[in-house]
């Protein structure tokens, strides 16, 4: 194993590259400076990505690389650090996408002494791809009997199989299958949006398993544990109660009141049925246990129901498979959020879909090459369900939905491209742009398409800084400012349900990189550091073919104000100005 | 005017919506504070805790405990991080 001359502090300096079409794998350097560039998690899986040419190649070929990023704080005792981003192109988007989760999995991949895994090559046959530092071997098995496994079943074999101490990382049917927003998942947390499921897929790898005995070693242990403990000690105050005690799903009710909560494909912000999926009545109605990811001291899963039938929900889920379908049965959706999970596909893309199919039945469009589904329609649970099962299994109207929304557009026609709710093919979370148009511009100029999670620019249409519905080009200081936040926060890694107890985020995360580095970095430098990370996601899209038109909202939202809101109207005009603001801002 | 809690507010007030007269947005939070305790916690004497917020009608969002509030009005407290 090559060594660096000087290793920093909360790194091994060096990242393990496998091709698995021949199952062989190789530990390069990482030089420090670039380190400190990019940190770790989306940054280092970015630059890595761009090392490695995967921007121009098409990403479920053999030659695609997908990266597996840790970060110098996995590992210590820092709150919500065991994390790791999932990068490459993605097969939804043809541009950047980096999706997060939690879990040991994160502090396992980086006791393999390595700050990334890249993984590129085809797999002859289905394969678990297994990398035991122990014992420095990295070796391909056949894994044609997990075929068609969900990706809980197939942790719990491998475990069984390889022992209790390997580290799973899974895809599930739909990955297998390469629908296009298939998921990663370790230990029922996904890395869910933009397909890197369906790129492991087309590598022919169901899972990935590891385990390792390496550590990196902190500058400043005492002071960190100092630091660790002050910020749990915080993680416990105002500031989180609200995922502590009701988790994201609390949100629908607000939406709704707000006219924000997309229904029926984005038709109206408002949903006569949310009371009946709203958290509040899951609760009162349903036993309820919650959860947290390794080294967390938040907690902010809500776990409906026991056992293996238990649900984790969030908001995202809920309203993908609740509102924006016009299903209200509390029921239905906690099946259908279950089904998703455990076929491995993204909740948001799945919902989209589904309800952009509905959408397109109810106008009498989806006619076309034996995509006729009369039975799709806005309000049937049943339809839900089935749907969801046929995009798993690429059968049928599945077949079509598993390309995502655009693609569907594309082969129905009827301009249809127009309601799919989409930005760069990605599509649109739980926030009605027009009702929310600081989140609107977050969505047209977001690098992975539309995301909530990469430009927090809801949090200030939620503030006194904008008029939500009126919003000015003084509103795009603020969006960029929540999208660099989001990518240093995703590169250190830590989770964004911390971000509300930090009083000054950039000077708090220097602290936490000098006690674990040594580094002597500031609050300046990571400003700096933030801003050339969404530039190198900016770079991967260029040379992806990026052009300036994709910058934009589905013609939808541009042409058609809320009908139950007529104040929530965004024009083209107004979007252009914001865009090209932001560009200016951004100096590109 | 009309209060409406949503979320981590609904579940201290224990109740959807109140009634209460007040004059401005300081009055009308330290008397919630008073009528209902378990919300005094993110009250600190007339204003919000930060992770918490106030709008107007569904319009705009306020913070000055010094804004007028008309006899009609519909106060919403909400969680400042509505994100998910
Ligand atoms: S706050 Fe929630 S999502 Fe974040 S690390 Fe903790 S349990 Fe995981």
């Amino acid at each position: 194993m090559p060594e660096a001359d000087s290793v920093p502090f909360g790194y091994h300096a060096r990242y393990l590259r496998i091709d698995v079409s021949h199952g062989s794998g190789e530990y390069l350097l990482l030089d420090e400076t670039m380190l400190r560039q990019f940190i770790g998690g989306s940054g280092l899986g970015v630059r890595l990505l761009l090392d490695e040419g995967a921007a121009q190649a098409d990403p479920l070929a053999p030659e695609a690389a997908i990266v597996f990023a840790f970060s110098p704080l996995v590992g210590s005792p820092l709150t919500t650090s065991a994390k790791f981003a999932v990068v490459s192109k993605s097969p939804l988007t043809e541009r950047i996408n980096d999706s997060l989760a939690s879990s040991g999995f994160a502090i396992a991949g980086k006791q393999c002494g390595c700050d990334a895994i890249v993984i590129v090559g085809r797999a002859p046959e289905l394969s678990v791809l297994v990398i035991d530092e122990k014992h420095s071997d990295v070796h391909l098995e056949p894994a044609a009997e997990y075929r068609g496994l969900t990706c809980r079943e197939t942790e719990a074999a491998l475990r069984s199989r390889l022992g209790a101490d390997y580290r799973i990382a899974s895809i599930g049917p739909a990955g297998e299958h390469l629908v296009r927003y298939a998921t990663v998942s370790h230990d029922g947390r996904h890395a869910g949006r933009g397909g890197s499921g369906a790129v492991l897929g087309a590598k022919n790898l169901k899972a990935i398993a590891l385990r390792g005995s390496q550590r990196s070693g902190w500058a400043h242990p005492r002071e960190l544990t100092e630091l660790s403990r002050s910020l749990s000690q915080r993680s416990f105050g105002p500031a989180t109660a609200k995922y502590r005690e009701l988790g994201t799903a609390a949100n629908l009710l607000t939406f709704n009141r707000f006219g924000a909560l997309p229904t029926r494909n984005f038709q109206s912000g408002t949903f006569e049925e949310a009371p009946s999926i709203s958290a509040e009545q899951l609760s009162a109605t349903r036993s309820k246990t919650r959860e947290s990811c390794v080294a967390c001291t938040i907690g902010c899963e809500h776990i409906y129901g026991h056992g293996a039938d238990g649900v984790r929900l969030e908001y995202e889920s809920l309203f993908a498979l609740g509102s924006l379908c016009g299903v209200g049965d509390a029921d239905t959706v906690l099946r259908a959020v279950r089904r998703c999970d455990e076929l491995g596909i993204d909740t948001i893309s799945t919902g989209g879909s589904i309800a952009f199919a509905m959408e397109c039945v109810e106008r009498g469009w989806l006619d076309v090459g034996g995509n006729d589904a009369p039975w799709l329609r806005f309000g049937s649970g049943e339809a839900l369900l089935h749907a969801i099962e046929l995009i798993g299994a690429r059968s049928g109207i599945g077949n079509l939905l598993a390309e995502g929304s655009r693609r569907a557009a594309q082969v129905i026609g009827h301009n249809s491209i127009s309601i799919a709710p989409q930005v760069k093919g990605l599509e649109i979370p739980g926030y009605e742009p027009r009702a929310l148009q600081t989140m609107a511009l977050g969505f047209a100029v977001g690098a992975r398409g539309a995301d909530h999670n990469r430009s927090g620019a809801y949090e200030v249409d939620f503030s006194d800084k904008v008029d939500r519905r009126r919003v000015t080009l003084d509103a795009v200081r603020y969006a960029i400012e929540t999208e660099d936040k989001a990518a240093l926060m995703d590169s250190l890694i830590l989770c964004k349900f911390l971000r509300g107890v930090f009083d000054d985020f950039y000077a708090e995360a220097a602290d936490m990189l000098r006690k674990v580095t040594g580094w002597d970095v500031s609050a300046g430098e990571l400003r700096e550091t933030a801003k050339r990370i969404v530039s190198a996601k900016r770079q991967f899209n260029l040379l992806a073919g990026w052009t300036p038109a994709e910058d934009t909202l589905p013609e939808r939202f541009l042409k058609t104000p809320l009908p139950n809101d007529p104040a929530a109207s965004l024009s083209h005009q107004r979007l252009d100005e914001l865009v090209a603001e932001y560009h200016r801002q951004r100096g590109w | 005017m009309h209060v409406e809690f949503f979320g981590l507010s609904r579940e201290r007030a224990g109740t959807a919506r109140i009634e209460v007269q007040a004059e401005t947005l300081g009055q009308l939070l330290s008397i919630l504070a008073e009528q209902i305790p378990p919300l005094g916690a993110f009250i600190g004497g007339n204003r919000l805790h930060p992770a918490f917020i106030a709008n107007l009608n569904g319009d705009c969002f306020v913070s000055d405990p010094a804004t007028r509030l008309q006899k009609n009005d519909h106060v919403l407290i909400l969680s400042a991080d509505a994100g998910g």
